[in-house]
């Protein structure tokens, strides 16, 4: 839908100085260039996946992905992202509202520790993990009492994961929850409410489309994590390795099948929580889409 | 300290803000109900939110039914806000925008048999239709009925409403007034409203304190103050509009209420008064006049009656209150 015709009328009646005419060539400008940035971004982004799906032919997803323990890599993707956005929610949600009610002491030093990682190469992530967690590392010492370590193992993996995950959530949901208006939260304390009951019955549905957000883009960054895991957790074997491993062993070919398993695997997640979250915020605006 | 037994409400609060430190005492008892008036930033909402539990008292404290719920006593600890069996409409008006109306109005009812009240609560707010819509879809005064319905729905023992009719149609707002003095009394509650509305407060409240730069200037009958005010600023705040200095007496006038004028000379009803009038212009069905004082002073009557600008007229100010500084 154009609506031209209005603005043309008044400026050929007079009504409208002459300024408009530039403000609508401006305007005109930058449609243009929002439609040709969209464009870029589709073909960058979304280039990739239509060459995934062009080179892929069932009889190499067959023969990479078809014989036993080849499935192996996906599951223990799943585990260890699944338990780091477990303890990321456990540790992360308390957190992330804290955080945004202003309630923490040091809150501007415990955001900076939270974003560091965002900030560093998952590399060198890896590296410094291994004197922390690794078999000479500080903490490294207290895991080995209860037969922990931290190389290679499915815990180093999780570890891993989570480094390279959690800041997105923490930061997602300290910003769900510093949407929603302290008032209203304290309009249902006024109404008899803990503060327990408040959170569940008003907080979390109100930053529900904000943390599932977070949540999915962990999500995805977990089940891809790469760097710090090449690192430490080498083995158990995650997909992204299985990845790499399979590029490097058989090239493009050998690799493309098991790139197809990780994004199926990784990308609904996300997309559903994408669309639950852009429904429930427009339902609450007061538009209905159902 | 008062032997007499507790009241419903006693307050007797302080609450020092950056630029004003709001002083307030006074106690209600079951079925009374308070109106504060002032102008903005005078300090009533503070009181009400003090009352609530939302904003702490820098000194004094405040009782529930004898209770310590807020202040600092030896031996007592001031209540949570959920506990104090406090209901309270505030301004501006937010509600719980992912529940629907409904479920906004039964928010603080815990037990079923309120549900068939709720219903009822929602037909007298003349929100039926409107049940299962959200806050975002409503308009300013359907927020604010929503708002009072959330707020009587429970269970409360004192009810603060914070200018909760502001955005209402006005021939809306005396229905609602009703069912808010209503469900107060049915509750044993006492109400306090804060406005800045004259006419709004003496509909609602039987007693009416005027409140200026944090201080509670005078207390009284919703009527009384309007007619005795206590002092020159009371006068003003509530309408008086022409002060006539008493003659041979510094630092007390005549207070003329504009709405307290009748034209001719009628000694016995009052003072009279003779001026020229500067203007005339409607005012509602009424005219407003600006009339000048033999003294020289200014002020300003309504009348039935349009008496034409320049020529000189008498008017009795009908018992005008003396008041000093």
């Amino acid at each position: 839908m154009r609506s031209t015709a209005p603005a043309g009328s008044m400026a050929a009646t007079g009504v409208v100085p002459s300024f408009p005419i530039a403000s609508r060539l401006v305007a005109r400008g930058s449609t243009v260039l929002a439609l040709l940035g969209a464009l870029v971004i589709w073909l960058a982004l979304l280039g990739p996946f239509a060459v995934l799906i062009k080179n892929l032919s069932f009889h190499s997803i067959r023969a990479a992905l078809g014989p036993p323990g080849a499935l192996e890599p996906l599951w223990i993707s799943l585990g260890a992202s699944a338990v780091a956005l477990g303890v990321m929610i456990l540790f992360g949600t308390p957190l992330a509202y804290l955080l945004a009610r202003g309630r923490l002491p040091l809150a501007r030093i415990v955001e900076l520790g939270v974003m560091l990682p965002l900030m560093m190469p998952p590399l060198v992530i890896g590296l410094l993990l291994i004197f922390l967690i690794g078999p000479e590392g500080t903490l490294g010492n207290l895991l080995a009492d209860i037969h922990l370590t931290g190389v290679n193992t499915f815990f180093a993996l999780v570890v891993a994961e989570f480094y390279e995950a959690a800041p997105f959530y923490v930061l997602g949901a300290h910003a769900a929850f510093a949407s929603v208006d302290p008032r209203i939260e304290q309009d249902a304390t006024l109404l008899g409410d803990r503060p327990l009951q408040a959170f569940v019955r008003i907080t979390l549905p109100l930053a529900a489309p904000g943390l599932a957000t977070g949540l999915a883009t962990a999500w995805a960054r977990a089940m891809g994590a790469f760097g710090a895991v090449i690192i430490i957790a080498y083995y158990p074997r995650g997909l992204p390795n299985q990845i790499f491993i399979a590029f490097q062993e058989f090239g493009l070919s050998g690799a493309l099948p098991f790139a197809l398993l990780l994004v199926v695997a990784a990308l609904p997640l996300p997309i559903l929580a994408y669309l639950w979250s852009a429904r429930t915020r427009a339902r609450v605006a007061g538009v209905e889409t159902t | 300290m008062s032997v007499a037994l507790p009241a419903l409400l006693e307050v007797d609060l302080r609450v020092e803000r950056r630029a004003v430190t709001v002083q307030a005492g006074f106690r209600l008892e079951a079925g009374d109900r308070l109106a504060i008036f002032g102008t903005s930033g005078a300090g009533k909402t503070t009181i009400l939110e003090s009352i609530a539990g939302l904003t702490p008292l820098s000194g004094g404290s405040v009782r529930i039914e004898g209770r310590l719920v807020a202040g600092k006593l030896k031996g007592q600890t001031a209540l949570a806000p959920r506990d104090r069996q406090v209901a309270i409409v505030r301004q501006p008006t937010t509600l719980f925008p992912h529940l629907t109306v409904e479920q906004n109005v039964a928010y603080g009812v815990r037990h079923s048999p309120g549900r068939d009240h709720v219903a009822e609560l929602l037909e007298r707010l003349g929100l039926t239709v409107l049940a299962r819509a959200r806050g975002a879809a409503l308009s300013g005064g359907q927020r604010q009925r929503v708002a009072l319905g959330r707020a009587l729905a429970g269970p409360f023992r004192v009810l603060l409403l914070d200018e909760p009719l502001s955005a209402v149609d006005l021939d809306a707002r005396e229905a609602l007034r009703l069912l808010a003095i209503e469900t107060s009394l049915a509750r044993g509650a006492a109400g306090i409203l804060v406005t800045h509305d004259l006419a709004e407060a003496q509909a609602f409240a039987d007693k009416l304190g005027i409140i200026d730069s944090g201080r509670l200037l005078q207390m009284g009958g919703a009527h009384e103050v309007v007619l005795s005010p206590v002092s020159r600023r009371v006068a003003e705040l509530v309408g008086y509009g022409g002060f006539i200095p008493v003659p041979l007496t510094a630092g007390r006038w005549h207070a003329i209420h504009p709405d307290r004028v009748i034209l001719g000379s009628r000694p016995e009803r009052g003072l009279v008064l003779t001026g020229p009038v500067i203007s005339t212009r409607p005012f509602g069905a009424r005219y407003e006049c600006t009339v000048s004082d033999r003294s020289g002073e200014h002020f300003t009557v309504h009348l039935d009656e349009a008496p034409p600008a320049g020529e000189v007229w008498m008017m009795t100010a009908l018992d005008p209150p003396v008041v000093g500084a």
